[in-house]
């Protein structure tokens, strides 16, 4: 028994997630034409925009067991290549796109340098080096000021397609959803298992023949462009750019998204973007009537130290895990019956 | 010559709080392979509750010692209720001690305010002396006094006693060490609270120095000190300090000829280190 | 003789790896006990199991009539077990004196005793008192790490290949010095030097694959050819 059985729970399964997800997506497109309330369509933007950004760092932290700290400079990057492209240039497509490419290309190799500086070193390292890393770009955003205009940052145009919220809300959402879709894949390509090997048993995984660091750096590079490419949404639906986009609490945004929504599962980083945003915009509202929902960020500090505490897997893990189990129980119970039968 | 005595000095200063911070560092690095990323927030929370303490009661010694008594009591908490859980499992440890540093510096904004607090220094180390004609701030030579005096108690604590000689031994073989009966969590608790300590007195001792604390200032040294841990190999007590004198001189002179480049020269200075001698320039361990 | 340590069906996993699959052996106190097998057999995670440095997950471990094999490995340690490893565990930065003073419980005149009987019997370690760990011989750290584990006040040594990586008249050296020392302290040896182990044993227990296949008295393995060649690959 067990093998077959489980199996068919498992396509079973999937099959109804799919329908779950799809379900999920046609809600969110039809959305902003069923509620009319600006705010709320910009919240979800963010919550998009953020999703990919988490996802991203899902790549890292829970399909390879990488730990970054400064995801935010590859966020940032993103951020201030597109606001100095439609600043210093012209807010059209052409440039926009060249921006994207310059986004590509900056974190591309900042991330395979980083990788390959640390990678091969423990866990620690790269932490620590990515931490690094990002308060050197977050200088050099308050520094350079001819392009940057230092902390206060600067406003810009974005082109066309860009202006209308609606437009840019699908735009987004349709975005999240690809990246889910080619991540998805990703992870469960080849390479991705290898991926996923190494977080497991990093030693096994290089006495297979893998070349370890080099998987591992592909994944900080993926992982790198697609932060940057948020950075982009994220700065063309501000039409603004500052330093705080270099900052630690971007890096812990991923990071809280990522753990409380489940590592390793890219839906769980999705629901993180969610829930994280969602509560900063209510708890924002709430720090009117008491002061201390302006520390709102303690509350998830504390969540989040007991999650990776007792449920290092997240909501997602947690609850996928409980599903399998009882799953699990029901076919045995089945199974059993049918042989008794 | 008067500029160049003044960089040094002030580097010299720099280096003795990176130091205070980057010791505790190394040495809990060494020995459980723990990075603590809180540390930066013990650091902060020895300045805040030190500069306050010193404000209400008017003694800095006082200021001083319950700084450093808050790191101990800190320290310990950290050490039994957010490490314990997670030993040996590096990627949780290293998530987990980044959440405490969330929660500590949100804390600090919730006793102390979020806005910044100054600091001044007390009445004898105010001011300044001329020695054949350059001029010495005395804070500064205070807090390279005060750096030098730790290193050198903890020096002698590592080299002169059972329990330093079981410290420097667990760094290089920390199973070696249990096997000869030592427990060596225990160890580990001592030392992670005297780091800790060390922390809370490398911010105390900041407040003065800088005029102004906020609860940013713990991530923003906590970078240096990682840096320096990597330049001087993590686990080495001597390569901390030597590694700090460093950062803090290459930040001082840089900071005065080329301010935009000061933290990339330490940056840099880390990233050929980590080509060339991953184990660090005074280390071994890889 | 009284049995100072015995394993039970004792069973350890590595990872998922499930390297001891069945040890059960006797130790007799005052005595030499020899583990032998191929590599890769499981006797220096038999040691390894019994110090508590990779814990068992089924079996029994007993040292002198009392249950050890789930206490940490500083428990077991003080119980008075010492553990001479592989790659001997030499604290490279320390010196010869700081090496064995990590190792001394206490200031007392018989651990003192204790210092110097191990001192005259490896003069060497007198010689370089003051030198890094790290810097000597191959067979001044083998050495070093025997006298380590007598210092630490213990009554039962467990030692993992002393013989490898050693030029002939080194073994020949530490050979003596086992023997000299099984007078106040009882041994386990895991060697692969049948020469050495077939001198100074008394017992031998052979290991394969994860189980305690053979055992008896040395002289029988002695004679034993077939049996030499079946488990150990030598005539």
């Amino acid at each position: 028994m067990g093998g077959r059985g489980e199996k068919k729970v498992k396509s079973i399964f999937v099959q109804r997630k799919n329908i779950v997800y799809t379900i999920i997506a046609i809600l969110l497109i039809l959305f902003p034409f069923m509620n009319d309330s600006r705010s709320m369509m910009i919240l979800f933007t963010q919550v998009f925009i953020f999703a990919i950004f988490a996802m991203s760092y899902d790549l890292l932290l829970g399909f390879t067991g990488i730990v970054s700290f400064g995801h935010a400079m590859f966020f940032g990057i993103g951020a201030y290549a597109v606001g100095i492209f439609m600043k210093q240039f012209e807010p059209t497509l052409p440039y926009f796109l060249l921006a994207v490419v310059i986004t590509i290309l900056i974190t591309a190799i900042v991330s395979y340098v980083v990788g390959l500086l640390t990678l091969r070193l423990k866990s620690h390292f790269y932490a620590m080096l990515t931490l690094a890393f990002a308060s050197l770009f977050l200088v050099l955003a308050e520094k350079w000021r001819t392009l940057t205009h230092g902390n206060d940052g600067f406003t810009f145009r974005t082109p066309e397609i860009f202006r209308d919220r609606l437009d840019f809300y699908l735009i987004c959402l349709v975005s999240m959803i690809v990246v889910f879709l080619l991540l998805n894949r990703f992870t469960n390509s080849p390479l991705g298992k290898v991926l996923q090997a190494i977080r497991e048993n990093e030693q096994r995984t290089e006495s297979l023949g893998y070349s370890v660091i080099q998987y591992k750096i592909i994944a900080s590079v993926v992982s790198g462009v697609l932060a940057g490419f948020a950075g982009i949404l994220y700065s063309v639906s501000l039409r603004f750019v500052n330093t705080s986009v270099f900052t630690m609490d971007i890096t812990l945004d991923a990071l809280l998204m990522t753990i409380i929504g489940g590592v390793g599962t890219l839906i769980g980083a999705i629901i993180g973007a969610g829930l994280i945003e969602f509560a900063h915009h209510w708890l924002t509202e709430l720090a009117k009537v008491h002061w201390i929902f302006e520390r709102w960020i303690i509350f998830f500090g504390i969540i989040y130290i007991l999650v990776v505490m007792f449920f290092p897997r997240g909501i997602v893990g947690t609850v996928r895990n409980i599903k399998l189990k009882s799953k699990k129980r029901v076919t045995d119970k089945s199974e059993q019956q049918k042989a008794a039968g | 010559m008067d500029v160049f005595f003044n960089l040094t000095l002030n580097g010299l200063a720099t280096g003795m709080l990176i130091f205070l911070l980057a010791a505790g560092l190394t040495l809990i690095f060494g020995l459980m392979d723990v990075l603590n990323f809180a540390h930066g927030g013990l650091f902060a929370w020895g300045a805040y509750s030190g500069t306050w303490l010193y404000a209400t009661t008017g003694s800095f010694i006082i200021g001083i010692l319950g700084a450093v008594v808050t790191g101990l009591i800190l320290g310990l908490i950290t050490e039994r209720v957010i490490i314990k859980p997670v030993y040996g499992n590096h990627v949780q440890q290293i998530l987990i001690t980044l959440g405490l540093m969330l929660v500590l510096s949100e804390l600090l904004k919730v006793v102390w305010g979020p806005n910044q607090l100054s600091a001044t220094a007390p009445d004898f180390l105010k001011g300044s002396f001329e020695v054949g004609g350059v001029i010495i701030i005395k804070y500064r030579l205070f807090i390279i006094a005060v750096g030098l005096l730790v290193f050198f108690a903890v020096q002698y604590v590592l080299k002169n006693t059972k329990i330093g000689l079981v410290v420097r031994a667990g760094v290089m073989n920390k199973e070696m060490v249990q096997a000869l009966g030592i427990n060596i969590k225990k160890v580990f608790m001592l030392v992670f609270m005297v780091g800790s300590g060390m922390a809370a007195l490398s911010g105390v001792l900041l407040g003065p120095y800088s005029g102004v604390i906020h609860a940013e200032m713990g991530m923003e040294f906590a970078i240096l000190a990682f840096i320096v841990v990597v330049i001087g190999g993590m686990g080495s007590f001597p390569g901390s300090i030597l590694a700090a004198i460093l950062v803090g001189l290459s930040g001082s002179f840089m900071a005065y000829y080329v301010p935009d480049l000061a933290l990339a020269a330490n940056m840099l200075l880390m990233a050929i280190v980590l080509i060339f001698r991953p184990q660090g320039l005074f280390g071994w361990k890889g | 003789m009284t049995i100072q340590l015995k394993l039970n069906e004792v069973e350890t996993y590595i990872g998922q790896f499930h390297i001891l699959q069945g040890i059960s052996l006797e130790v007799r106190k005052g005595e030499v006990t020899v583990l032998l097998g191929r590599n890769g057999a499981g006797k220096t995670t038999t040691l390894r199991t019994i110090m508590g440095l990779n814990p068992s997950t089924k079996g029994t471990i007993t040292f002198n009539n009392e249950e050890i094999q789930s206490l940490p490995t500083y428990s077991v340690a003080q119980k008075g077990i010492g553990y001479v490893p592989e790659d001997q565990g030499i604290f490279s930065e320390l010196t010869v004196e700081e090496n064995l003073k990590v190792a001394m419980k206490n200031e007392s005149d018989s651990t003192k005793e204790r210092l110097n009987y191990i001192l005259n019997l490896f003069p060497d370690l007198k010689k370089f008192w003051k030198k890094p760990g790290g810097l000597l011989s191959g067979g001044q750290k083998q050495m070093l790490s025997i006298a380590r584990a007598y210092v630490n006040d213990n009554e039962l040594l467990l030692i993992d290949e002393p013989s490898k990586g050693l030029a002939p008249i080194v073994v020949e050296k530490v050979m003596e010095s086992i023997i000299e020392m099984k007078d106040t302290t009882t041994i386990v040896l895991v060697e692969q030097n049948f020469m050495m182990a077939s001198t100074i044993g008394d017992h031998f227990y052979i290991i394969d694959d994860g189980q305690t296949v053979q055992n008896g008295p040395m002289e029988v393995l002695k004679e034993d050819d077939e049996m030499r060649r079946k488990y150990l690959g030598i005539a």
